[in-house]
């Protein structure tokens, strides 16, 4: 009954996971080609009269926001996660598959140093100096997230790299391209896929709450970070311009860990590798 | 006992190279002020003699490596310089900060473990079972929602629809054990992610502990089941949630700038987000280097006490 009830689950949470993914998603993606043209502004923070979710503190229509408000933030995580992977990976796989240990060393250690301070304190540092916008807030979460996703992916690279069939490929003077890519490469995509799922996560919480705090948005930008952030005064008065957005948020970012975790699950066969947390996923 | 020594060695040099480079790092922000530094910090007040006052306070006319041995040389004296917007010591608004904060942090610490370990072990009492799923769901989907979300959520629901609670701190100041009500809302909301996690490591680690031999062995010698899960199975499933404790500090600090935000608690987050916009660099400096040093320092001391518990688990160093 245990390995049913724990074989079943996955695939319930995968269920769950999309289910709660789905709407925001489609939101975020379909939802600016559906929002029209800007209508007149009306009085801050009324319900009805016309707008399905009433007006936002500039009166503009919440339902509009919404619609406008899931592409930066779910665009912003996307691409931060494919660029802290495309400065992870080379990183990672020249650090383990190089014979030279001061190299590695080079490589690694300063990331080491870097994963001491606190991600979120990292964001608000560079936010003090610049004023990053929406591509520089992408640039900014991906740099905090190298330093972990490297570890983890080299230390999965270091393990395949150390197993007798590289030594066998090795031998049979195979170019180091075909083991580094052919061999090494495949064997990590299963950690790699795992460490997706988190990392997604992860960023996806920094992303939004970055924006919640005013850094790499418009402070009056369609986003739903920023929506929850400017209507809380009006939270007594109006409360879909602040619940809504962020039942979205909510929805996202449960979602998106619900199928990492399934996914995880799924491809290690076992349930116990979730129970790990990383610092990497956190703000 | 050379290992041991090795290890705490090796540990102790990371964590001074992670003090070292949190001070460059942080130093290194005025290097990466755009253009004429003191101008750009001038902002929307750029009058001559504000820019001379501002260049004279951060002494922007000394080579960068005179100021940096000059900022460094004062953080080891406890001088963290002066706001540029009020003139007044760093050290100041720390005091004035700490208070809140600290109290927010202690409340949670305190509730964290409990609650934490209590989850843990009510969803690993079964496998697969009723409360097992429902913990194990409820806390991954929880785990991952950011703080501000969850927040708005709450006040929502408790502050307004139901109006148990108030929905800020706004008017209490400093002295928020005054009115506990006030508290309950930010520490719900702090607890929210770290004891997702603790309960998640410490049901992983029950259930590793619960299918061992010496488990089943204790079962053979007839002890009661309570027994076997509190005396036998727990002090080992703690082991890795003890130390992920000390990680959930990177945790608080992301997750009181943003509840001190939200909740209007006039904390160190708030004095932290108050520099950032009005650009006040020293001030900024002052609570990094604070930050940073004491995540360095928990991280340190967690890793040197884990292995000084159980030296197989191999903390990286």
């Amino acid at each position: 009954m245990t390995a049913r009830a724990t074989a079943a689950r996955p695939w319930a949470r995968f269920t769950l996971g999309a289910l709660l993914v789905c709407l925001p998603l489609a939101l975020a993606l379909l939802g600016p080609l559906f929002a029209g043209a800007a209508g007149p502004r009306g009085a801050s923070f009324t319900v009805g009269g016309g707008a399905l979710l009433g007006t936002d503190f500039a009166g503009q229509d919440v339902a509009r926001q919404v619609l406008l408000g899931g592409r930066s933030v779910v665009l912003i995580a996307l691409s931060a996660t494919v660029l802290a992977y495309a400065v992870a990976l080379p990183l990672a796989f020249a650090a383990a598959l190089t014979h030279r240990t001061w190299l590695e060393e080079l490589l690694m250690r300063p990331l080491d140093v870097l994963l001491a301070v606190p991600s979120l304190l990292m964001v608000l540092l560079v936010a003090t100096v610049f004023e990053p916008g929406a591509a520089g807030l992408a640039v900014l979460v991906a740099l905090v997230n190298v330093p972990d996703a490297a570890r983890i992916v080299r230390a999965s690279a270091a393990e395949a790299a150390a197993r007798p069939a590289v030594e066998a490929l090795r031998m049979q003077g195979e170019s180091w391209w075909r083991i580094a890519v052919g061999y090494v490469a495949r064997s990590c995509l299963r950690t790699l896929a795992a460490d997706a799922g988190v990392r997604m996560t992860g960023v996806l919480y920094l992303v939004a709450t970055a924006a919640f705090l005013g850094v790499g948005v418009d402070p009056d930008a369609a986003d739903w970070a920023v929506m929850v952030d400017r209507n809380r005064t009006g939270l007594f008065v109006q409360p879909w311009a602040v619940v809504v957005p962020a039942l979205l948020i909510v929805a996202l970012s449960m979602g998106t860990n619900l199928l990492g975790d399934a996914g995880l699950a799924d491809r290690a066969g076992t349930g116990r590798t979730k129970g790990r947390t990383r610092k990497g996923s956190v703000g | 006992m050379s290992g041991l020594r090795s290890f705490v060695v090796r540990r102790l040099v990371l964590g001074a190279g992670q003090t070292a480079g949190v001070v460059l790092l942080v130093f290194a922000l005025t290097e990466a002020l755009p253009g004429d530094a003191a101008v750009t910090l001038a902002g929307d007040r750029p009058e001559p003699e504000r820019i001379a006052a501002i260049r004279a306070s951060m002494r922007l006319d000394l080579p960068a490596y005179e100021r940096l041995a000059h900022w460094a040389g004062g953080l080891l004296h406890g001088d963290l310089g002066r706001s540029l917007v009020t003139g007044r010591p760093v050290t100041g608004y720390l005091a004035d900060g700490l208070a809140p904060t600290l109290l927010l942090a202690a409340l949670t610490v305190a509730l964290l473990v409990p609650a934490g370990v209590g989850l843990g072990v009510l969803a690993a009492r079964r496998e697969g079972g009723r409360a097992d799923r429902l913990i194990s769901s409820v806390t991954l989907g929880i785990y991952a929602v950011p703080e501000f979300a969850f927040g708005v959520l709450l006040v929502f629901v408790f502050a307004l629809r139901l109006g148990w609670l108030p929905p800020t701190a706004v008017g209490y100041g400093g002295d928020l054990l005054a009115r506990p009500a006030a508290l309950v809302l930010p520490v719900a909301v702090l607890l929210a992610r770290p004891v997702c996690s603790i309960s998640r490591l410490v049901r992983a680690g029950m259930l590793d502990a619960l299918a061992s031999p010496y488990v089943a062995q204790a079962r053979r010698y007839g002890i009661g089941a309570a027994r076997i899960r509190y005396a036998h199975a727990l002090p080992n499933a703690v082991a890795p949630a003890a130390q992920q404790l000390a990680r959930t500090v990177d945790w608080l600090l992301g997750g009181v700038i943003v509840v001190e935000a939200l909740f209007v608690i006039p904390g160190l987050g708030t004095v932290l987000l108050t520099a950032v916009s009005a650009r006040d660099i020293p001030v900024v400096q002052g609570l990094a280097v604070v930050f940073g040093v004491l995540t360095v320092a928990l991280n340190l001391a967690a890793d040197l006490v884990t292995h000084r518990l159980a030296p197989r688990t191999g903390v990286a160093a």
